[in-house]
């Protein structure tokens, strides 16, 4: 059974990180003032709005430890991501997660995070928040739903999400932990200390900006790597500014993954408000799901 | 090692083989004992198909008439002009047409007429019987590697990584000597020539000495089939990898792919091919060369390392015997790389 952490109470902390890609500080801000706003009191980490010139928010050495630093503070609740990008790929192997392990906070994020999630789900078994991150909150953002469910997982309310069918939807009912992400990582960490087990759990998965054939090659690795077979349902999100080659690949996303996984029999369903847009509702790695799909909608409730 | 290498050396020594204990007798990472296919003679046949991208037979002709010239007759696999979307036809008969390629006696070579993307598709409908108890030379790179690693993970059969034939010059007269040098490295591969290459040094190379079976190919195509029955296993193994198109921060991604997965710990040495970088977005620099990526993944490694080896996606792109043993040697001045 997985660990949840405990939700966060008025007047919390939330420590804000950039474990990857270089954010400058005016695009923090409204979040910042947002979760204030929330009530939260929020602890803004080094590499949030640094110094760095690079493609990262500060060294592997100054990323680790900001991290290290917001996860090990007693008087930090919650460590939010400010962005993703690339990079937690080369600092995971030295974050310690000792003390963690034993007074677990919520780690939210998504994106270049999916890694932090899988980690920390299949190494320690606690549940992590898959979440907008501080980018979503500009543009009046945070007055959108899906923004508001983060506010709303951080308090502990029991999250129920709807939205539409689509044609390839495959009815039926699931319940399981909720594993998943970003497609690109979860097949990035395939036979790493980090990778996940899917086996009788509930995946999600989401990209951005992929070729059409590396998604359709993906999915082959997910395949063949045996992480579709004994799913419990399979939520697939949005995936968006796909590029294709000059010869097209003559398939969309939703039909190249369709196509994959039309052979086994649990539920599937497509369009759900997962994704690098403005559409994405907050999901507890880890913690238990019912997923149901249905004629008319799919609902998916803890 | 293999086990009867491992085995003999330790006879050789004159040691009582009967008291190690078993684990000594075992391969470290189990992979199966090398087995070179027959090379070819003239008269030989050489079947073209394509398991990925789509070709039209024009686009074949310059392959067919040189390997024709060399003395080899050529099956036109049924692949060959057809044309599903980006593909050499449907995932069936892609497969079909590899597949009869492995089966048919007559065939003793099979050249992948171009890589793309789309073996991993029709990999598992395969069936590899016929080549286990008859082993034949397959060829290509990029895509191809996939079968490259799949042939050394599960039978250990080697495999030649080259040029395809969409990489034959149109016209022989015309071409620059690196073409006619990289296309004669393939006959020269098939025909049981032992491959040596030595080519200048990098300044950013690791000295050293090495010898074990040769892996690799694609880094991305290396990186997707981790976790898969075509993932390799590469300790005591030399493995090089090469890539086009890929930014900086996805090389270095797969760079730790190979080092969380275990790949670089036990290797025996490390050849770095080409590098096609795609450039980083604005605002993006990742601020590394692949140099950078990769001596910071083997830092701790005492292995021999060497840049711009002359395999890739790339005009100076030899032919390598996958799953045949090689030398590797990093000198001050030079790199060679030898089959033994």
């Amino acid at each position: 059974m997985v660990k949840i952490p405990p939700y966060l109470q008025p007047g919390n902390t939330i420590g804000l990180v950039c474990a990857a890609g270089f954010m400058a500080m005016e695009k923090v801000q409204t979040c910042i003032d947002v979760l204030q706003q929330w009530g939260y009191k929020v602890k803004v980490g080094a590499t949030v709005g640094s110094a760095s010139t690079t493609y990262f928010s500060g060294t592997d050495e100054e990323r680790l430890n900001d991290f290290q630093q917001l996860l090990d503070d007693d008087s930090v609740h919650a460590v939010l991501c400010a962005r993703g990008g690339y990079g937690v790929s080369r600092i995971i192997d030295r974050i310690s997660f000792k003390k963690f392990k034993k007074q677990p906070k919520w780690i939210i994020g998504f994106s270049d995070i999916t890694l932090l999630h899988a980690h920390i789900y299949s190494n320690y078994g606690i549940s992590t928040l898959h979440a907008p991150m501080a980018g979503a909150f500009n543009d009046e953002g945070y007055k959108n739903e899906f923004v508001k469910s983060l506010k709303n997982a951080l308090e502990g309310k029991k999250i129920r999400y709807e939205c539409k069918e689509h044609a390839f939807n495959k009815k039926g009912e699931a319940v399981g932990e909720l594993v998943g992400g970003n497609l690109a990582l979860l097949a990035h960490i395939i036979g790493t200390p980090s990778d996940i087990k899917t086996k009788g759990r509930i995946l999600f998965l989401e990209d951005v900006g992929e070729y059409l054939y590396n998604i359709d090659r993906m999915l082959h690795q997910l395949k063949r790597s045996g992480k579709l077979e004994k799913l419990a349902g399979l939520i697939v999100g949005a995936f968006t500014d796909n590029k294709d080659t000059e010869r097209p690949f003559g398939q969309n996303a939703y039909e190249i993954i369709n196509n994959i996984v039309k052979e086994y029999d649990y539920p599937v369903c497509f369009g759900f408000p997962v994704s690098h847009e403005k559409e994405n509702y907050a999901l507890k790695v880890g913690a238990g799901y019912k997923l149901k799909v249905g004629k008319s909608k799919v609902i998916l409730e803890e | 090692m293999n086990r009867k290498r491992f085995l003999s050396s330790f006879v050789a020594a004159g040691l009582p083989v009967a008291g190690f204990p078993s684990f000594f007798l075992k391969n470290e990472d189990d992979a199966p004992a090398p087995i070179v296919p027959r090379y070819l003679k003239p008269g030989d046949t050489i079947g073209i198909t394509c398991p990925a991208g789509t070709i039209t037979p024009e686009e074949i002709q310059p392959a067919m008439v040189q390997m024709i010239e060399w003395g080899f007759n050529i099956k036109v696999g049924e692949t060959v002009g057809k044309k599903d979307f980006t593909f050499g036809g449907t995932d069936e008969e892609r497969a079909r047409d590899f597949q009869q390629m492995i089966d048919d006696p007559k065939v003793k070579a099979i050249m992948c007429a171009r890589g793309g993307y789309g073996f991993v598709r029709i990999i598992d409908k395969i069936d590899f019987t016929k080549l286990v108890t008859k082993p034949k030379w397959i060829i290509g790179f990029s895509d191809v590697t996939v079968l490259h690693a799949h042939l050394n993970r599960n039978f250990g059969i080697a495999s030649i990584h080259s040029k395809m034939c969409n990489s034959f010059p149109g016209d022989w007269n015309l071409a620059e000597p690196i073409q006619i040098e990289t296309i004669l490295s393939i006959k020269q591969a098939l025909t049981g020539q032992k491959m040596k290459y030595t080519v200048p040094a990098n300044l950013q190379n690791k000295q050293g000495s090495a010898e074990g079976v040769l892996i690799g190919g694609n880094l991305k195509m290396i990186e997707t089939l981790a976790g898969t029955k075509s993932d390799i296993r590469t300790t005591n193994k030399i493995l090089f990898v090469e890539d086009t198109g890929e930014y900086l921060y996805s090389i270095d991604r797969m760079f730790w792919n190979l080092k969380r997965t275990g790949k670089l710990e036990k290797l025996a040495g490390l050849i770095v091919g080409g590098f096609k970088v795609k450039p980083d977005d604005p605002g993006e620099e990742f601020g590394r060369s692949v140099q950078d990526i990769v001596l910071e993944k083997v830092k701790n490694y005492r292995y021999p390392v060497c840049f711009d080896f002359p395999v890739g996606h790339q005009k100076n792109n030899y032919a390598l015997k996958c799953g045949a043993r090689h030398r590797l040697v990093v000198a001050a001045g030079e790199v060679t790389l030898k089959e033994v």
